[in-house]
C-alpha cells in the first residue's frame, strides 16, 4: 500500500507539485493521466527519492515513511520505479541487467524465482541474456527495464511512460505484461501518454493539471468522463467507455 | 622484436595504474590528478622495505594497499564527497575534481619532500637478465609485469564476475539508475576511489622494482595513466589494458629507434591524435 499525502515538491520558486493526494492499494493498477509538464514525472521522482518533496507531505510504504529517503533505500523498502527513458545499464548484458535489478537485500533470497518470472513474463529477453543491453530494440529495452524492476521483488511498481517510443503491437504487449505482473499481487503505479490503453488496463486513475490532482474515479467512470474523453482521449465521442477504435490517437514510434 | 617485447613488458605495468584512475575516474566520476602521487607514496613504501628491512619490494604490498586503501577512502569522504554533493551536473564535478586533486597533488609533493627527502631513489632488484626469444630483458621488468597481469586479471574478474563488480559497473554506466536497482552509489563510489587508490600505489610498487623515481615525479605517471584512460574509453577495462600497450610500444619504439629523450613527446603526442581523433577513446560509443 502506497500513500502519499499532502505531497509538494517545488524547483527552486516553482511548484511543480501541490498538495497531491494519491493511494495504491497490492494488486491494483493505477494510472496518472496529464499533459506534458503537468508533473506526472515529478510525482514518481519525488516518490522514488530522486527530487526531494517540500516539508509537510507524507509518503507512506505500507505505513512505514519512505519521504526523502535516499533512492536505494526506497528499493529497498519495497518500491521499484522503471523510470523515463529506460535507463537500464546499456554496457551491461540483458541478465546482467536483470541479476543487478535484485541488488536489494529485500530481493536476494527470491532472486532465482523472480529471475525465472521474468524470464517467463519476457521470453525475448531469455533468448537474449547474454546480449549487450543497448544493442537492443527499444521495446526489447522497455522489457529489460520493467524485469530489472520486478527483480527487486517490490510491493508497488511505478512506471514512467512505458509505452513511449513502441510500436501499437509491443504496446498491446507491454499492457498484458503488466496485467500479469498484477497477479503477483503488486501495486502498479502507470504514468502514461497513451491514455486509452492505460484506462484500459487500469482499475482507477487521477488527472494531474499543473501539479494538483483535478480528478480522480475508477477508470471505467474517468474514460466514460466527456470531459477526460476531449482531454485526453482525442474527443472520441464514446458513452458506453468501450465505443472507441482500437488505434492510438498519438502517431507512435515504431522500433 | 626487442621493442616489441619491452613495450609489451613496459605497457603490461602500465595497465595497472590505468586500472587505478579508470576505478576513480570512471566508477567515482572523479578525475584524480593526484593519482601519481599515491603512485609514488607506494614506491617509497617498496623502497623502504627493500632497503631498511633487507625484504623483496614485493612484501610491501602488506602495507601499502591497506593503507592506500584507507587513505583515499578518507580523501574521498571528508575532501571530495562535497563537490560530488553539491555538483549538479558531471560536468561540473569534473572541473572540481581536477582543480581540488591538482591542489592535492601539490600537497602531496611537499609532504613527500619533508618525509622522504629530495634525492632519486632507486634499488637494485632482481636485476639480472633472462632470455626472451634469445635477447636478454631485466627479471624485474619481467616479474613486473607477471605481477601486472595477474593483478590485472584479478581486478577484471573481481568486476565481471561478483556482485560488487557488477555494482561498481552499473553506477560507472549510470549512477542514477543505480540507485534505482537499491545499489548504494555514495558508498560504492567511495569504495571505488579507494580500491583505486590501492591499485594504483601497488602499480607504484611494481614499477619502483626497475625505474628510478624521486618525490616530485609523480605528475609524470599521473598524466600516463590519464593518456591511457582517455584512449582506452573511461571506465572501460579492456580498453584501457590496449591503450596501456599501445603507450608502452610506442614509448620503447621511440626510445630506442629515435632518442631516449623524446619518450614523453611521443606519449603526449599520442595522447593529442586520440583528443583530436577519437576523444571518445578506441573503443568508446559517443555520448548520445
Amino acid at each position: 500500500m502506497l500513500e502519499c499525502r499532502n505531497l509538494s515538491v517545488s524547483y527552486g520558486h516553482h511548484r511543480a507539485l501541490d498538495n497531491i493526494a494519491v493511494h495504491i492499494a497490492p494488486g491494483e493498477i493505477v494510472v496518472i493521466l496529464g499533459a506534458n509538464g503537468a508533473g506526472k514525472s515529478t510525482l514518481l521522482q519525488a516518490i522514488a527519492g530522486l527530487v526531494p518533496a517540500s516539508d509537510g507531505g507524507q509518503i507512506l510504504l505500507d505505513g512505514k515513511s519512505i519521504k526523502n529517503l535516499p533512492p536505494h533505500l526506497i528499493v529497498e523498502a519495497g518500491l521499484a520505479l522503471v523510470p523515463e527513458g529506460r535507463r537500464i545499464f546499456g554496457d551491461l548484458t540483458v541478465l546482467e541487467n536483470l541479476v543487478l535489478g535484485a541488488y536489494a537485500e529485500r530481493a536476494r533470497p527470491t532472486e532465482k524465482d523472480n529471475l525465472g518470472r521474468a524470464l517467463t513474463l519476457f521470453p525475448r529477453l531469455a533468448e537474449r541474456r547474454r546480449q549487450i543491453a543497448r544493442t537492443m530494440s527499444g521495446g526489447e529495452q522497455q522489457m529489460v527495464a520493467i524485469g530489472r524492476a520486478m527483480m527487486s521483488a517490490p510491493s508497488i511498481l511505478m512506471l514512467d511512460e512505458p509505452s513511449l517510443g513502441l510500436s501499437p503491437i509491443l504496446c498491446t504487449e507491454l499492457f498484458k505484461a503488466l496485467a500479469e505482473i498484477r497477479k503477483t499481487g503488486a501495486g502498479i503505479l502507470l504514468v502514461e501518454q497513451n491514455a486509452r490503453q492505460g484506462l484500459a488496463i487500469a482499475d482507477r486513475g487521477y488527472l494531474l493539471e499543473n501539479g494538483r490532482i483535478v480528478g480522480e474515479g475508477s477508470a471505467v467512470s474517468l474514460a466514460g468522463d466527456p470531459a477526460v474523453q476531449k482531454a485526453y482521449l482525442g474527443g472520441v465521442a464514446g458513452g458506453t467507455g468501450r465505443a472507441w477504435p482500437l488505434t492510438p490517437t498519438k502517431p507512435s514510434i515504431a522500433t | 622484436m626487442d621493442i616489441l617485447i619491452t613495450g609489451v613488458l613496459l605497457g603490461a605495468t602500465y595497465s595497472l595504474i590505468a586500472m587505478g584512475l579508470t576505478l576513480q575516474y570512471g566508477v567515482a566520476r572523479i578525475m584524480n590528478l593526484a593519482n601519481g602521487e599515491m603512485l609514488v607514496a607506494g614506491a617509497f613504501g617498496a623502497f623502504w622495505v627493500f632497503t631498511t628491512q633487507k625484504l623483496s619490494p614485493f612484501t610491501s604490498v602488506a602495507f601499502v594497499a591497506p593503507g592506500a586503501f584507507v587513505l583515499n577512502w578518507l580523501i574521498y569522504r571528508f575532501l571530495l564527497r562535497p563537490l560530488v554533493r553539491r555538483a549538479k551536473n558531471r560536468g561540473m564535478l569534473e572541473v572540481d575534481s581536477i582543480l581540488a586533486t591538482f591542489g592535492m597533488a601539490f600537497a602531496f609533493v611537499g609532504i613527500m619532500l619533508l618525509v622522504f627527502g629530495g634525492e632519486y631513489f632507486t634499488y637494485s632488484y632482481l636485476d639480472e637478465p633472462v632470455a626472451i626469444f634469445g635477447s636478454p630483458f631485466g627479471l624485474n621488468r619481467v616479474v613486473a609485469c607477471l605481477v601486472s597481469v595477474a593483478l590485472c586479471g584479478l581486478l577484471y574478474l573481481g568486476l565481471n564476475a561478483t556482485r560488487t563488480g557488477m555494482a561498481l559497473r552499473a553506477v560507472a554506466v549510470d549512477p542514477a539508475a543505480a540507485g534505482l536497482v537499491a545499489i548504494d552509489v555514495p558508498r560504492m563510489s567511495t569504495f571505488a576511489f579507494a580500491l583505486g587508490g590501492a591499485v594504483t600505489a601497488v602499480g607504484g610498487i611494481v614499477l619502483s622494482t626497475f625505474l628510478t623515481m624521486d618525490a616530485s615525479i609523480g605528475i609524470v605517471f599521473t598524466m600516463k595513466a590519464l593518456i591511457i584512460v582517455i584512449m582506452g574509453g573511461v571506465g572501460d577495462v579492456r580498453g584501457a589494458i590496449i591503450a596501456s600497450l599501445i603507450l608502452g610500444l610506442a614509448e620503447t619504439a621511440v626510445a630506442s629507434l629515435i632518442d631516449p629523450g623524446l619518450t614523453l613527446a611521443a606519449a603526449y603526442l599520442l595522447f593529442l591524435l586520440v583528443l583530436l581523433f577519437r576523444p571518445e577513446g578506441l573503443f568508446g560509443r559517443r555520448q548520445s
